[in-house]
């Protein structure tokens, strides 16, 4: 390894992040989303980040622990939720109920964050909407997430808030999948994103506006609302959608695997499955032609300027002819065709770029990300051995960092009761009697 | 375990929406201040990655000064949809770069690269996604910046991360990280190839992140005083984002399976099939599930078994869109159409909350775009002025910040150090505006 790469790895090591400093060390934050990915992955962030983290579920434990893909459940709780359920202490609290309704307003006016999924008439009914908290707490950060957000015309309409919905609503799945046939087969259509994505990026979103928010409090003192809706979170990511309207009247359609921008960009068939290959500018289509061993290509009319190329029809022309050459090659045999080619070839024409269209376990016997800790083995008494996804960053300074999996619901009730709310033994005692957490 | 209800609570309706209106009021926006002040950001990136970071910040109020290698810059500026540009500029460059000053500066020559050092002196935080260690061979990477300026902030955006067997000279896209992830294979119909996200769905995701991690590297240097280095990996953000996936995989040593428009942790919640279009249907418990399978023809309200994707679609198939929402709101389960880009842009919703946006460009005029998703009560997020052409703002930059002359910069353009715009559609001004 290089000396740059030797340094930014035992800058960065992961194994390593235990002893360091965490970016969001002092901030604490209140997860109040029942039932909701998309709020704990808004925590969870902020969590890797090194805020201090409760998360308040309902007696008994979070809906979402009830959501169990293939009936698969460890110890009551389903993958969903483990997956998520990191970084963070699990307290219950009933607040149905007035005396639990008190517990959350003195935990929410202890914290510098509130994250919640809850309707704002469910909030301002229980006296911790925003309003009512920045009275007690101008520095509070409130973030609530929603599917059509907290204002406009479309605010009140009465859905709960769902992966699915959010996907649908932000322009993604309809421009995922293949055009419709006629009469359309069952695939021909707007296609979700398999994982929650739309979820996830919702909660992302979410992270990133509460850092906006605290960086501006840091500046100025001030606190303040931060409203996400999460179809509007994902259709950020919905390209050149707007601007093509705007300047060309034209919207994007689903083209499956082609791509109305650029091209080559696609999936192609080869002998172990599938994988990507991309060159689309003149020099690395130039490059391209060359490694398939036919460079009288970048000649042809139908593939000689970008233009031409992203015409569907010689899409998928060249498609075909890459085809030709992929489909007897693994994988990773034109990973090294290309490797080899490019670089002898520096600047654009070295942007001829490739991948393997892995299944998951796949990805998992990759060494590579063994190596670099993309993943975790967690391992508790109650929920076992899971393998999760580690936080994404590498950091030298301070490095995000898994620190702790899923517990039951609850179980860190006295710890942040008596700790955070300075209660005492009598009155946690009675309050655990009467059935408030 | 206790379910969450649909509004449980009596409440004093509709004060905090009257609130909401006034704080989050797009017509406030432009008199209140940003979140970023004060942040100055240098990008040095092409296409989506590093750009779409850049932009997120800008978004908020950081400065951002992108550094494009003159005259043809961010080979972004060349993907055009079906090869359409308008004044001169892609429709598909615009949206990545929305408020930042464009600068056309070659990092090659030793001139470049100390003009650089002199900006990387003056700024907090460096965004670039060059392949792996380019920076650094360059003399101008992490280790040389902090050198001059010990708390900047420097993101080294990649496929796969800047260490490790395959970070040398492995170069990325997008639908790399949606490859290799494993995200594609879990998404399209099971007797179906795997499918690509048909946007960049790889490079944003992984963007936001990326502007995720500065600001909590910038929170941190508050206390520290000293900046820090990001690496971060497409496809490492894309393993993230894959929920169940992981844990599945650990226990049953299975793939998990593409299972096409059905949520497999929501049955039958999906996308389906209307008259008219399609529709989401989402159901995220009993409470919302036996109104569902009650409305698609269960005999037996308690019978929520009974809502299959097969009942739910044949519902569908025979109503239009707005039909079966209707019927949603009013029997207690919940449905979204499926919209695109021709119905966000003439939505009254997103408009009146600035998420579909219109900026009155000094050169371009107006120009429509998605605004920012988080919407800021105090220091909101603002689009104020669209991308630009190669060196656009050179002067200001360099004359401006650095102090140089004018004869200064004529000299550095003479030897190409400094440059501007390629006479090239996606690079140059609109025709007749050139200054």
């Amino acid at each position: 390894m290089s000396g740059f790469a030797g340094w930014v790895r035992e800058a960065t090591e992961p194994s390593a992040a235990a002893g360091k400093p965490e970016a969001l060390e002092g901030i604490r934050v209140i997860e109040f989303c029942p039932g909701h990915f998309g709020g704990m992955v808004a925590a969870s962030v902020l969590a890797e980040f090194g805020a201090e983290t409760v998360k308040v579920e309902p007696p008994g434990g979070d809906p979402l622990r009830l959501v169990a893909p293939e009936e698969i459940r460890v110890a009551g709780t389903g993958l969903p939720f483990l997956s998520e359920a990191r970084n963070r202490r699990f307290v219950t609290l009933d607040v149905d109920d007035s005396a639990g309704r008190d517990v959350f307003r003195r935990l929410a006016l202890s914290s510098d964050v509130i994250v919640t999924t809850e309707s704002p008439e469910r909030m301002e009914a229980m006296g911790c909407d925003y309003p009512s908290l920045r009275e007690e707490r101008p520095g509070i950060v409130y973030l609530s997430l929603s599917t059509y957000g907290a204002f406009g015309p479309d605010a009140s309409r009465p859905v709960r808030d769902s992966d699915i919905l959010c996907q649908a609503l932000s322009g993604a799945p309809y421009i995922v999948g293949e055009p419709e046939g006629v009469p359309p087969r069952p695939h021909e259509a707007p296609t979700r994103l398999g994982n929650w994505h739309g979820a996830f990026v919702q909660g992302l979103w979410g992270a990133y506006g509460v850092l906006a928010a605290l960086h501006f409090r840091a500046e100025t003192g001030k606190g303040q609302a931060v409203d996400l809706s999460g179809a509007e979170a994902l259709m950020m990511f919905a390209d050149y959608n707007i601007t093509w309207m705007h300047t060309g009247g034209k919207a994007r359609e689903r083209v499956g695997n082609f791509d109305p921008a650029v091209f080559p960009y696609t999936y192609i068939r080869c002998r172990d499955g599938y994988t990507f290959i991309a060159a689309y500018n003149d020099e690395a289509f130039d490059s391209l032609m060359h490694i398939i061993g036919r460079p009288e290509l970048s000649r042809d009319p139908r593939f000689s300027t970008p233009k031409n190329r992203v015409v569907l029809e010689n899409e998928r022309a060249l498609l075909e002819i890459i085809e030709e050459w992929s489909g007897d090659r693994t994988a990773d045999e034109i990973l090294v065709a290309v490797e080899a080619y490019t670089s002898k070839r520096g600047g654009p024409g070295a942007a001829v770029v490739t991948g393997r269209v892995n299944r998951p376990l796949e990805t998992l016997g990759e060494e590579n990300w063994r190596e670099r800790g993309c993943f975790v083995r967690s391992a508790d008494p109650v929920y076992g051995e899971l393998l999760l996804a580690a936080p994404p960053w590498k950091m030298s300074g301070t490095p995000a960092r898994w620190k702790s999996g899923c517990r039951p619901p609850g179980s860190d009730n006295r710890d942040v009761y008596l700790e955070i709310l300075g209660m005492t033994e009598e009155e946690y005692r009675l309050l655990a009697e009467a059935g408030t957490f | 375990m206790t379910r969450s209800r649909r509004s449980t609570l009596p409440s004093d309706p509709g004060s905090f929406r009257a609130f909401a209106g006034r704080a989050f009021d797009p017509a406030a926006i432009p008199g209140k201040p940003e979140a970023l002040a004060g942040i100055r950001v240098l990008e040095v990136a092409t296409r989506i990655f590093g750009p779409a970071t850049a932009d997120y910040l800008g978004l908020f109020g950081a400065e951002v000064i992108k550094v494009e290698m003159p005259p043809r810059g961010d080979l972004m500026r060349y993907v055009a949809p079906e090869g359409f540009f308008w004044k001169e500029v892609s429709p598909a460059f615009l949206p990545l770069n929305r408020n930042k000053l464009h600068v056309g500066l070659d990092l090659h020559p030793v001139e470049g690269k100390e003009l650089f050092l002199r900006l990387a002196e003056r700024s907090d935080v460096v965004v670039e996604n060059l392949r792996a260690g380019t920076m650094d061979a360059w003399g101008v990477g992490y280790l040389q910046l902090r050198e001059r300026n010990p708390r900047i902030v420097y993101a080294a955006n990649s496929g796969f991360g800047q260490w490790g067997r395959y970070s040398a000279g492995r170069a990325s896209y997008d639908a790399t990280a949606q490859a290799v992830s494993g995200f594609s294979a879990v998404t399209g119909f099971p007797d179906q190839p795997p499918m690509k996200a048909g946007f960049w769905v790889g490079d944003y995701t992984a963007a936001l992140m990326s502007a995720t991690a500065i600001l909590a590297a910038l929170a941190a240097r508050r206390k520290s005083g000293e900046g820090q280095m990001i690496d971060l990996s497409q496809a490492e953000a894309m393993i993230r984002t894959l929920d169940w996936t992981w844990p599945y995989a650990g226990l049953t040593g299975k793939d998990r399976a593409r299972n096409g428009n059905v949520d497999p942790s929501y049955p039958p919640s999906g996308i389906y099939r209307c008259r008219d279009g399609f529709v989401s249907v989402s159901a995220r418990d009993e409470d919302e599930m036996i109104p569902l399978a009650h409305a698609v023809g269960a005999t037996d309200p308690e019978e929520a078994s009974i809502a299959t994707p097969e009942r739910v679609g044949a519902f569908c198939a025979s109503r239009r869109v707005d039909e079966v929402v209707r019927i949603s709101e009013g029997a207690g389960f919940s449905a979204a159409p499926v919209r695109g880009g021709r119905d966000h842009y003439h939505d009254p919703h997103l408009r009146a909350r600035g998420t579909v946006c219109s900026v009155d460009d000094p050169l371009y005029g107006r120009v429509d775009e998605y605004g920012p998703a988080p919407k800021l009560s105090e220091s909101p997020g603002r689009v104020k002025w669209s991308a630009k052409p190669v060196g656009w703002h050179n002067e200001r930059v360099f004359g401006g910040l650095l102090g140089m002359t004018a004869g200064e910069m004529e000299a550095l353009a003479g030897k190409k150090v400094i440059g501007k715009w390629a006479d090239l559609p996606g690079a140059r001004p609109p025709i007749g505006s050139a200054p």
